[in-house]
Formats: C-alpha cells, structure tokens, sequence
C-alpha cells in the first residue's frame, strides 16, 4: 500500500535532545502521499516533538526533512511552510481575541497590510464555507467552541495549499461526536489531495481513520508505516506499550492505548456504594475565572466508590474542583462531607473532615516548584496542626523521605526542589500526601494527565486501593477510557450542569452524545 | 546544603567587587583606596572600641532587618521599613516623654510595647489593603515611608518639641537618663540581650515552626497553599505585622539607648540598609547577623574615615549603593520572582 505512491513527507535520522533527555533519536520514516497516516505513542514517545520537527518548529541536533522529495532546511517554520506543510497544535495557536476573519488572515499573511473589516469578511466567508466550516466571521475565537476553534485552526492551515497537514492530537478535546465530525472533514481533504498526518494516542481512532500507523516509544521509532490492515488492536497495543505486562491488567492496557471496544462491557462487578461520603445538593456557584458557573448541580459519592466526571473539558469541571475546596462562590446549594455540613466552611475545615484535592495543576496548585520535597509533603500536616506548632525538621525530612519510598517517588534528597521531579514522580508526590489514613474523600482531577505508562498505572492502583479502604474517590479525566476503566459510576457535566449518570456497562455513544447535549 | 554554601560565598564575592569597585572610583577620584580599606577596617573592626561602634549601628539595622526577612520570606515585599523604624520610635518617645517621672518599671515596659505596637500598626494597613484588596505593598509601603518621615518633622517641630533646643535639626526632650537602656550614645548589655534574644526567637519561628515553612511555601507559591486551606490573608498579615513589630523595636532601642531622644531625620537610610542586609543574606536569620554586623560595622567607618582617608562620610553611601547594585544584578531571590509572577496571575 505505502509502496508506488511518491513520498509527502520524509525524515531522515532525525535526533533532538532536550538537555540529557533523547526525544527522539534516529528516525527515519516515509509518508506516502494523498493518505491519512497516524503517528501513536505514549506520553512522552516524542510524538509531539515529532511533528514540530517536520513543521520546522524545532531545529533537530541531527537529521533532514524533505517534502515532496526536496530537502528543506530544518528548524525554520517560514520554510516548511513554503514546501506545503503546516500543522494545528494540540493547545490551540489561534489569538482568543480576535475574530475568525482577523485570525484567518494574521494565520495566512501574517502581514501588516491595510484592510478594511467587511474586506477580510468577505474574503474569508468563501473559503471557510469551502470546507464546510459553519461559523459567523465576526465571532471572537475566544467565544467559539472548542470543535468549532479546531475547526477554525484546520481551516487558518489550509488556506496556502498546504500539501501536508499535521495535527498534533486533535483528538484530546473533542467529544466523541465531535471526533466523528473531525474524521469526516479528514477525509474530505484526503479526497482532495492533502496529506494527512496525525499524531493520536488512542487504537480505536487510529483503526477508525488512518491509512498507516506509525509508532514511537521512548523517543525511538517502533515500526511504521505499517498499513492498518495489517494490525489488530492487541498487536498495536503491544507495540505502543512495549513489556510491561507485569504492571497492567489487560483492561488496563486497553484504557491505556484506547483499544477498549466501543461497546461496554461487563468489566468487574460494579462496586455497592455505601453510605455518602459527599452529598451535593443544587449547588450554583458565580461564574468562576476558570469556567462556567455550576447550575443546581447534585452529586453524591459513596463509601468505596470512584465517581467519574466525564465531560468536554471547559464545562465546569473545574468550578466544580473550586466549589468543593470553597475557592469558588455558591450562590445557593448544600455540600455535605460525611453527614457534616460543610457549605460555609473554609477548606481547612473540610480537610480536617477528610476531604483531599489532586488539583488540576500539578505544578501551580498542587506543588510549589522551588520548594523542597519535605516542605511540599508536610504541608497538609503542618496547616492540620496549627501555625505556631514547633516542628523539628530533621525529623520531617526523615519522614518524608520514608513516605516518599514507600510511595516509589525517585528522589535524590528531601532537600532538593519539586521542580526538579518528573511529572510522574511529582504526581506521586501529591497523592504522598493527599492519599493518607484519614482521607475519606479524594478529589482527583485530571490525576494521569501527561504521566508515562507506568506512572498512570500507579496512580490508578492507588486510586483503587484508597477506594478498596472505603474513601470515596471524585475522579475529574477528559479521557473517557480512563474513566471507563475504573469509574463504578460516571457522571456527565455539561455547561455547568450534570446532564446525566452512567453505571456499567458503559456505552460510549450514550456518554458521547451526553457530553454535547446531543441527547436531548 | 552546597547550594547554600555556593549562595553565601557568592554573595560575599559580590560585596567585595563592590568594595573594590568602590575603590577604583576613589583612586580615580583622587583619594587613597588602600588609605580608604584600612579606615574602614580599622573603624569597623580592628579595636574593641571600633566592635563596639560596629555592634551600635549593626544591631538595630539586624533587628529591622530580621523583620524585612520575615516578609519577604511570607512573599510580600514591604519596603516600609523605614516608616514603621519612624513609627515605632515615635510612639515610644510619646510614652516615654509623656510619662516622664514615673517609676522606670512601668514606663518602660509601656515604652517598648508602645514602638513595637508603632511600626506593627505602620505596616497593619498595607498588609490590610494587600490582602483584602489586593493593593500593591510596594506601593503602600514605600508611601508609608515619607508619611511617617514628615510626621517625624511635624511631632519633633510640634506636640514633642524641646523648647530648648538650639540645634539645627528639630528633637524631642532629651528622654529620662532612668529610662534609657545605654547611658552613653553606645552599645551597651540591654542591647545586646534584646538583640540576641529576638534573633533567637526569629530564628525558632523560621527554623522550627510550622509559620516558617507554610510562609516559605506562600512566598514561593501562594496557590498552593491556598490549596493546601491555608488563609493566605492571615499567614501574609502576620509577615506584614512582624516586620513593622521589629522595626518599631528597632527605633524604640535608638529612642532609648544611644541616640537618647527622637531627632527630625534621624538614621534616614535605616530601612532601606536593613532591606539591603536582607537580600545580601538571602533571607536566612542567620546570614543576617553576620551581614548586618558588617553593615553596622561600614556604618562606623564612616564616621572614621573623613578624618584618616579625608573622604565624606557619604562615601559609605555610595559603598552601600554599589553593593546593593551587585546584589541585585545578582539576579533576585527566587522568590521575589515567583512572587511577581504570581501577582500577574492574582491581578
């Protein structure tokens, strides 16, 4: 299949380091032209470093491009996208103020030329209605929804007849209607000539789309282009994951890489809930900073119970986070912890009623960077325990360091900076101290995002095990295999509000056309 | 611990470029440098008589500036402590003036209480308006200072002014030789012992409590904490209110021992050596006594060194600016940088 057709893009031996660290070393890989190849990995396999070599973002330490059969000089974005490549990123690129005419043309010309607004209008209405983009000039991209920006950003890259096209994980923010939607559009240009290179995580997506799956891990080409015909989902998975069999379950693997069927099925015996841990009752908040108010919103989770909040991100998972660490305003409702009525307390009272937060920034909220290790595990203890108390910290270094290898953190000294962890180990971190004895509800929001294989199986191992002690456990993932993987129920949030409650077995249709309201 | 062994050895590299900076200019000016460095040694260092001057001046700038230390460590950048060292002697003087003649044990703990409770309540409100409204101390602060320096021209000139004062700068009466802790215009063992005894107590609360880290933690990240139900208002008043509570002591001990009186201008660098020696410390306590026991130490020389190097005085000014010019290019603290960072992120 790969074989007769002429070559789009090429890279010869390409090699980049960052620091001591090889993101990639050595690959060599050929896109055949007028296809849909995926590139897959896990976090970390240099998949995104991958594609910005080839759009000239990153200048490789060693190795070529060539597109279209002629060596482009690496390192130079102005270049690449002379030679017919250009690429979406996975946060979008696009400036929020300005209007889909005004980014459309700063994205083609990037010039400083004179127009007038109806100008750019008209201009840009043709074209964007060419590709089927159903969207108003005018509008501000900040007030677009994520599909539509994405959208917008395929569109902004089409515009100078771009032979390649790379989009560096499309898939993250969608909703899985709005991935049908995208693959739809994918194939349009397909038909129209354009190559087609994108960078995914999932085995279910790569299966659904593409015409070649190539794999990287650890920085290292595994195989590819290898033509999707020729792979099934447990021979890929294999390949993405390499030998860890020891540390995973099968479903795990399959939550991991995204090869679970689309069909729930009956994974393990749903978990009986006991008695509520948390009990949210029409809880309305202020529009947050960070998101959408929360609309009359009830949740409740049990003892031994993994409540999962599936949901497009940007619908009021994170207030919901703030309005349970008090961070948030309510305008109405009642939060209840273990029969306490906490919605007037302050945080601290609710972590002294056992509440604990994984927040959504590892590396804002949940750690501070230029702080010690021991300082950034003692933290909780030492607000527990009173400001004025006389600590020894000889003996919180001892103790942190004790916790931290039980908890498998690799650290050379508890004097050392959180922000010299890795993300995986600087997670680990923050479940060493969120994760205790007296915790009785763990909020973990987004807890694997960016965490390696064998990092995100940690995190899950002692997301269940605190479940199997009787904590309830409010998991916040954008990434629905994770949540099916090892939710006992899964609750959907839509602009602010709960808009429907999922148990096993899960389908994935039901929870996608809950996520964009595409069920009402 | 070499990370901090490499911070301390570095900043003394820098002050002694900024010595010999110092010098090149002086030679150039037409001075003697070698003359210049033996005058300041000799002055600060080299006689019992030139430790005890150094001891003079170096133990108030310690004492303000273990309370620059404390807030800044808490991540606020108060720079008042110029106005709160006015407050607090100004307030102590009030007590000490207005109860003269009664029995010392009664005034002078008031005497105390008093300047401690000035320069606390000199740095309430901006600590108030920081937290509250998110009003920026730096600002605040540094307003405070010139507020409290004519308000020191207003009570010296005004409601405390001695009628016999002859001298060109406006004072207060001369305070009762029973209240003052130095008898004569030097150290003496009062100062001494209260010196050590809040530096030990400073040095408890930042080494060996919970405040010492949760502020630590705050002045480098104070999201976090918030999310670890910290009240950041409460950790960051009480950074703020030490501060001013030091400074205050500061001035109350120069109202008491060697200065005697409250003077209009007086010590008007005070504050701004104390955030110096702060910085040069990099915020530890105990860095602090030895970068203070050398400021003090500069601050004698200067009285020395018009009559052996035939410089002015000020000479020691421009000592002090060069050096704060290294240790600023030194690059900030990394916590006064997380701190500016996360005050985009706060506005």
């Amino acid at each position: 299949m790969t074989t007769g057709t002429a070559t789009a893009l090429a890279c010869r031996d390409v090699s980049v380091n960052f620091g001591p660290v090889a993101a990639l070393a050595d690959v060599s890989v050929n896109f055949a032209e007028g296809m849909i190849h995926a590139v897959v990995g896990q976090n970390g396999a240099g998949k995104t470093t991958f594609a910005r070599v080839a759009a000239g973002i990153v200048r490789p330490d060693k190795g070529g491009v060539e597109i279209a059969g002629r060596e482009v000089p690496v390192g130079h974005v102005g270049q690449a996208r002379a030679a017919g490549i250009e690429i979406v990123h996975q946060s979008f690129a696009l400036p929020p103020s300005f209007t889909v005419a005004e980014a459309m043309e700063f994205g083609a010309n990037g010039s400083g030329s004179l127009y007038t607004r109806r100008d750019l209008e008209r201009r840009w209405t043709r074209h964007l209605e060419s590709l089927g983009v159903r969207v108003k000039p005018r509008e501000r991209i900040r007030d677009l929804p994520v599909e539509t920006q994405q959208a917008v950003e395929i569109a902004r890259a089409l515009v100078t007849d771009a032979r390649v096209l790379i989009l560096d994980e499309p898939t993250a923010v969608l909703s899985p209607s709005g991935i049908d939607n995208l693959f739809e559009r994918l194939k349009v240009m397909q038909a129209n000539g354009v190559t087609v290179i994108l960078i995914l995580h999932k085995i279910r997506e790569v299966l659904a789309i593409a015409d070649t799956v190539t794999v990287l891990r650890g920085g290292k080409l595994v195989e590819g282009p290898t033509s999707t015909a020729e792979v099934d989902a447990a021979r890929l998975a294999a390949s993405i994951i390499g030998s860890t069999d020891d540390i995973l379950s099968e479903t795990d693997r399959d939550a991991l890489v995204g090869a679970a069927e689309d069909e729930g099925k009956e994974t393990e015996p749903a978990h009986h809930a006991g008695p509520a841990i948390l009990d949210m009752r029409g809880v309305s908040t202020r529009p947050d900073p960070e998101g959408p108010a929360l609309e009359n919103v009830a949740l409740t989770v049990g003892r031994g119970e993994i409540v999962g909040i599936a949901g497009v991100e940007g619908n009021g998972q994170r207030t919901l986070v703030r309005a349970l660490s008090h961070l948030a305003d309510l305008t109405g409702g009642t939060i209840t912890l273990s029969g306490v009525e906490v919605t007037h307390h302050p945080l601290s009272a609710r972590r002294a009623n056992g509440l604990r937060v994984i927040p959504f920034e590892r590396n804002s909220e949940g750690l501070s960077l230029s702080s010690a290790l021991w300082e950034n595990w003692s933290a909780r203890a030492l607000l527990r325990d009173g400001v004025l108390k006389l600590i020894s910290p000889a003996r919180l270094r001892r103790a942190c360091t004790a916790a931290l290898q039980v908890w498998d953190v690799r650290f050379n000294s508890p004097n050392q900076p959180a922000g010299s962890l890795s993300g995986g180990n600087a997670q680990k971190l923050i479940l060493a101290r969120e994760v205790d004895d007296e915790a009785t509800l763990i909020i973990a929001a987004q807890p694997t995002r960016g965490l390696d294989v064998g990092a995100t199986a940690f995190v899950w191992r002692s997301l269940r095990e605190a479940r199997d002690r009787g904590c309830g456990i409010l998991l916040i993932s954008s990434d629905l295999d994770e949540l099916f993987d090892i939710s006992d129920r899964i609750v959907v949030m839509l602009s602010g509000r709960i808009n429907g409650e999922f148990s096993h077995p899960y389908h994935l249709g039901e929870i996608g056309a809950a996520m964009t309201g595409a069920d009402r | 611990m070499i990370g901090y062994l490499t911070q301390v050895i570095r900043a003394i590299a820098f002050v002694f470029i900024a010595l010999l900076l110092c010098g090149v200019i002086f030679e150039f000016a037409g001075f003697s440098a070698p003359l210049m460095f033996q005058s300041i040694a000799d002055g600060a260092f080299l006689s019992v008589r030139a430790w005890e001057n150094s001891l003079r001046w170096g133990l108030p700038l310690f004492l303000t500036a273990l309370g620059v230390v404390i807030s800044f460590r808490c991540g606020f950048f108060n720079i008042g402590a110029q106005g709160q060292f006015y407050m607090g002697a100004i307030a102590a003087t009030f007590v000490a003036d207005g109860l003269n003649g009664a029995p010392a044990v009664l005034v002078m703990p008031l005497t105390f209480a008093a300047g401690i409770l000035g320069g606390a309540v000199w740095a309430l409100w901006p600590g108030l308006l920081r937290v509250r409204s998110g009003t920026d101390e730096v600002i605040t602060t540094l307003m405070g200072n010139f507020i409290a320096g004519l308000f020191l021209v207003y009570v010296t000139s005004g409601p405390l002014k001695d009628p016999s004062g002859t001298g060109q700068a406006a004072s207060s009466r001369p305070i009762g030789e029973a209240y003052r802790i130095a008898a004569t215009s030097s150290i003496s063992p009062a100062i001494i012992v209260i010196a050590v005894l809040v530096g030990v107590g400073m040095w408890v609360l930042v080494n060996r409590t919970s405040f010492g880290v949760l502020s630590s933690l705050a002045g480098r990240n104070p999201i976090m904490v918030v999310w670890q139900g910290a009240r950041l208002s409460r950790l960051g008043l009480a950074g703020f209110v030490i501060g001013g509570a030091l400074a205050g002591l500061a001035g109350t001990i120069e109202v008491l021992g060697p200065i005697g009186r409250l003077s209009s201008g007086m010590l008007p660098t005070h504050g701004f050596t104390a955030i110096l020696i702060a910085l040069v410390a990099n915020l530890s306590v105990l860095a602090t006594a030895v970068v203070a026991l050398f400021f003090g130490g500069l601050a004698a020389a200067g009285l020395y060194l018009p009559v052996l190097a035939g410089l002015p005085a000020a000479a020691i000014d421009i000592i002090n600016a060069a050096i704060a010019l290294f240790i600023t290019a030194r690059a900030w603290p990394k916590r006064l940088t997380g701190l500016f960072g996360s005050r985009q992120d706060a506005g």
